[in-house]
């Protein structure tokens, strides 16, 4: 046994590897690049080029898939000489701020920049500023004995700039292009990598994504989670009910109901349910606001609706699949010989039938926690529910691509653990897996 | 203390009034623009009067609006009746913001305009009085003005707001590194031309006259910051305003608290506001979930509703449903620095392309007015009825054809998915329009992606809020800096010699009957050779629960809440 999960679990390693490649190449060659998305179709060379260069999308895409996954604060540490350093300080409203830094060899916190010309070392004080030091002996001399210097800048970036010359940076505001100049001439964004769970910055909020991420994962988990957790056992008990009673009223009318809750798409469902409980009615909220980010554990009523809309199509589908398996086992020989045997039916149905009537429903309901999970992006928009499938929704429609990237490899992590899960129980239950 | 001194031209404006060349309203936003309290402008008003019946308007104004000038009072309630404390929570956009001198969206402004405060105020009707500013005076030339602080207003951080603070932020708007829209409206003044006179005065050399002062200090991207401002408001929520930035999510909510020590007092003579929180929410990019929010309770009032959640709430007597019919707008913009839309022919074309009865009806269930391919509104004073150019597919392609497209164009149009109104319109276009000889490509993405790139687009429907007056848009979208480069907001790259000599002859007229003159000119060479299509202005709607009262009606769709109060 321990044998096989090892193995699962590295097949299930290779697997990420292999899907984070597949991602990252999918949001690479989706039509227009990220820079064109971000600054609009009409903008000049200089721009997107400027705009390419600050997210480094002009390195070489392999470098970039490394930087994605790997981190690049290592190769900008070997530029700029120094270990670097984040940190991440508490300010103002918006959560928390991450902020890279160079560490000198006095152990102070160090950014640069470049004020009229001269090069300036910006020392970060104890109380959170910084006091601005003449820095221009640190100039290096390149093959050309042109005068260079590779530091960190106060936007996250390792900058190159050149003394005496500066590139052009253009910047795409609400209200549109803001030109500076004596910026540098070549940026490398810096970033832990995806494993050392760096999700890079989510170009449209312009917020670290893994927090993004964190707070939308959990509340799409606990959504997804309550809903499982419902309609699955409430589903085998209705199809093991209908299995049992075949042909009789019972079953048609599970069978049936099974049927119209399945044949529903869950945006008519949602509709439906909130013209019911929350207009007509009035005894459920029809959308779930979230007044602040526990909203759900605080009134758990804003979740009802939207785990019934979820659950009823899974619970159909369910029910109609684990009543064609018992009715199957209830017609195999050895049911028949138990039967015949004299066993009680209580006997029967827990010790032969639902064992192993049960195989066939949990591989679907594993595989169906993935697409169940993809299902959320639905009812999440019905419900304006802060999940992540509204998140991811979003990312994909404005090409927000670290947002869709680290989505991704989240739910693929979900899919391929949900699977890993599957397969374990599954050899719980058949001897025979385990020792094939 | 001086004798107060009159601007010479209000007793010109009264003379306008008493031969009915404007009307009461224009004459008080006038008047109090040249620096008269509402009160004495009330009073000239009223001795103005020509007609008995309208003499009996301004008695209905209650004493209490009558002595409030500096603190205006939107909505006159028995003292008694007002109940403190409470929560409203408001449905609405989160936008991502940093500086609010960058402000491009009025939904930007909403939760910060609680939390900052600007210097004047311009209410409903268009009048604007001072708010930070205790009040401002003009030289005769209309070149110079005095704006006088009131003294003793603390941000929230303790720091009194001095003189120092307001140079500080004349300089970020009219800085051309920061990119505010602000320097497109005040194209009047120069960082050089703001002189800090004492510690709670500032003067204002204008490079022009303009008598707009006051009501671009409303614009909601002016926001009042302390000079230490860094350049990001969720890391330094440090206003002057009534409330507190306690929790800013992007994209899901924000939370303000009441603050203890706001200057302005409320009328049970206790300090602003009446509430004790703000709670707005977004949920998701599309707005739909907002009506069963609503309805079901989860909030109080929608911002900024779409026509859908209108329709959806319009008749439910258990809320209030405002409509007010405004100069806002989702034109249809070429970029005029581009192919095809270089030429005039083919620009006139698209014009002839438009079934305008057919847009409104479809993209606003009729709720808006009909526009004429220029941007003035029926809705601004100024608007001369200059009808639109009729649907003519066949006129169409005898224009693309002289512009040297005989076979048709192909053109991509960019709209925005989340705009219903601008859907409709797109799509009611794209059928008309292949009459014409247009084969249109729709391209539609999310509101957020279309702003972060809105001014490059080639060929979009875009958006735009509601102002007052016609010369206060116009110059920040078809006009010229002076180097002759197109403004920051100058979409379309439109630039026009007559039409912007026009513009600043308007820009300084005080006699209506002659700027409605002047603008209509405008209006004509819009729509003759301008950069954009207008087939309707839109109506606006503000919807709250009728438990909320002292919620301010504003055709700009700001979102107001310092008097707003909770029935017990």
């Amino acid at each position: 046994m321990a044998r096989y999960i090892i193995r699962r679990l590295l097949t299930m390693l290779l697997t990420m590897f292999l899907v984070s490649i597949l991602v990252f190449a999918i949001v690479e060659i989706a039509p227009g690049n990220v820079a064109r998305n971000i600054l609009g179709a009409y903008a000049t060379p200089e721009q997107e080029k400027s705009m390419q260069n600050q997210l480094g999308l002009d390195r070489s895409p392999v470098i970039r898939y490394l930087s994605w996954l790997l981190g690049s604060d290592w190769q900008a540490s070997r530029l700029v000489g120094y270990p670097l350093k984040v940190i991440t300080i508490s300010e103002g409203v918006v959560a928390k701020y991450q902020q890279w830094w160079a560490v000198d060899e006095n152990g102070a916190l160090v950014q640069w920049e470049i004020q009229d010309g001269r090069l300036y070392k910006l020392i970060r004080q104890s109380d959170g500023k910084t006091k601005a030091v003449e820095d221009e002996q640190a100039w290096k001399v390149n093959e050309e004995g042109r005068k260079y210097f590779w530091g960190i800048n106060n936007a996250n970036q390792a900058a190159l700039w050149m003394q005496g010359e500066g590139g052009v940076e253009y910047r795409l505001e609400y209200s549109g292009w803001i030109a500076s100049t004596g910026s540098p001439v070549d940026y490398i964004p810096l970033s832990k990598g995806l494993i050392r769970g760096d999700m890079g910055i989510s170009l449209r909020y312009k917020r670290p994504v893994s927090e993004i991420i964190a707070r939308r994962f959990t509340n799409s988990l606990i959504l997804a989670s309550i809903a499982i957790l419902v309609s699955i056992p409430l589903a085998i008990l209705l199809g093991l009910l209908a299995g049992l009673n075949e042909g009789k009223p019972l079953d048609r009318i599970i069978s049936i109901g099974g049927l119209v809750t399945t044949a529903s798409p869950d945006f008519a469902t949602g509709i439906i349910l909130i013209m019911i409980f929350a207009l007509g009615l009035k005894i459920l909220p029809g959308a779930t606001v979230f007044m602040e980010n526990n909203s759900v554990l605080k009134d758990p009523r804003l979740l009802v609706l939207p785990v019934l809309t979820a659950g009823l199509v899974e619970i159909g589908y369910v029910v109609r699949m684990t009543r064609a398996s018992v009715v199957e086992v209830m017609n195999s020989p050895y049911v028949r010989t138990a039967i015949l045997k004299g066993l009680s039916s209580r006997q029967i149905i827990f010790k032969h039938v639902l064992p192993n009537a049960m195989m066939a429903p949990i591989t679907v309901i594993m595989l169906h926690v993935n697409w169940f999970i993809g299902g959320l992006v639905v009812v999440e928009s019905v419900f304006g529910y802060p999940g992540l499938g509204n998140l991811i929704l979003n990312a994909a429609l404005y090409k927000d691509v670290y947002t869709i990237e680290a989505s991704s490899m989240v739910l693929i992590l979900l899919a391929v653990g949900t699977q890993l899960f599957a397969d374990l129980i599954y050899a719980l239950i058949n001897p025979r897996i385990r020792y094939s | 203390m001086e004798p107060k001194k009159i601007h010479p031209l209000i007793p010109e404006a009264q003379e306008m009034l008493r031969k009915n060349q404007i009307t009461r309203g224009e004459f008080l936003r006038l008047s109090t623009l040249l620096g008269l309290s509402v009160a004495s402008a009330k009073f000239l008003a009223a001795c103005a009067q020509p007609t008995p019946t309208e003499v009996a308007a301004p008695t209905a104004v209650p004493p209490t609006a009558m002595t409030a000038t500096e603190a205006p009072a939107v909505s006159p309630t028995a003292a008694s009746q007002i109940v403190r404390g409470g929560t409203i929570r408001a449905a609405t956009r989160v936008e991502r913001v940093d500086h609010p001198a960058r402000f491009s969206l009025v939904s930007q402004s909403h939760p910060w305009r609680h939390v900052f405060d600007y210097l004047t105020y311009t209410d409903p009707k268009g009048v604007t009085s001072p708010y930070l500013l205790d009040k401002w005076e003009v030289s005769d030339d209309l070149m110079t003005w005095t704006l006088d602080l009131k003294q003793g207003i603390k941000f929230n951080n303790g720091k009194e707001l001095t003189a120092d603070d307001v140079v500080f932020n004349f300089n970020q708007w009219l800085d051309k590194d920061v990119g505010s829209s602000i320097m497109g409206s005040m194209s009047y003044l120069d960082k050089t031309g703001v002189e800090k006179k004492d510690n709670y005065t500032v003067i204002l050399h204008l490079k022009e006259p303009s008598i707009f002062v006051p009501e671009h200090l409303f614009h909601y991207a002016a926001c009042i910051l302390p000079k230490e401002f860094g350049g990001d408001i969720t890391r330094e929520p440090i206003g002057t305003g009534a409330f507190t930035m306690e929790e800013y999510v992007p994209g899901e909510r924000c939370r303000l608290k009441r603050r203890e020590d706001y200057w302005r007092m409320g009328e049970d003579g206790k300090p602003l506001p009446y509430l004790d929180e703000i709670i707005m929410v977004q949920l998701g990019e599309d707005r739909t979930p907002d009506i069963a929010a609503l309805q079901s309770g989860q909030v109080d009032a929608i911002i900024e509703p779409t026509v859908a959640i209108w329709e959806g709430v319009k008749d439910d007597t258990r809320y209030e449903v405002l409509s007010t019919p405004t100069a806002a707008t989702r034109l249809l913009r070429v970029r005029v620095d581009q192919e095809p839309w270089t030429k005039n022919e083919v620009r006139l074309a698209l014009k002839h392309c438009h079934n305008r009865e057919k847009i409104l009806a479809l993209a606003l269930q009729g709720q808006g007015t009909i526009g004429n391919d220029s941007h003035v509104a029926q809705a601004q004073p100024e608007y001369v009825d200059i009808p639109p150019y009729p649907f003519d597919p066949a006129k169409s392609k005898e224009y693309l054809a002289q512009a040297g497209y005989p076979n048709g164009l192909d053109v991509e149009l960019v709209v925005v998915s989340d705009w219903p109104e601008s859907m409709a319109y797109a799509q009611a276009l794209k059928e008309d329009a292949a009459a014409g000889g247009f084969n249109i490509t729709l391209k539609t993405m999310p509101a957020s992606q279309f702003w972060d790139g809105w001014t490059e687009w080639n060929m979009a429907i875009s958006w735009w809020a509601h102002r007052a007056l016609a010369p206060m848009v116009l110059p920040l979208a078809y006009t010229a800096d002076d180097t002759g480069k197109p403004v920051t907001w100058n979409e379309s790259r439109w630039v026009d010699e007559e039409f912007s000599t026009l513009l600043k002859e308007a820009m300084k007229t005080l006699d209506l009957p002659k700027r409605r003159e002047i603008i209509g000119k405008c209006e004509q060479i819009q729509k003759e050779r301008g950069s954009i299509c207008t087939p309707f202005f839109v109506n606006v709607w503000k919807i709250y629960d009728k438990k909320f009262h002292g919620i301010v009606p504003s055709p700009e769709e700001f979102a107001i809440f310092h008097e707003a109060w909770k029935e017990a």
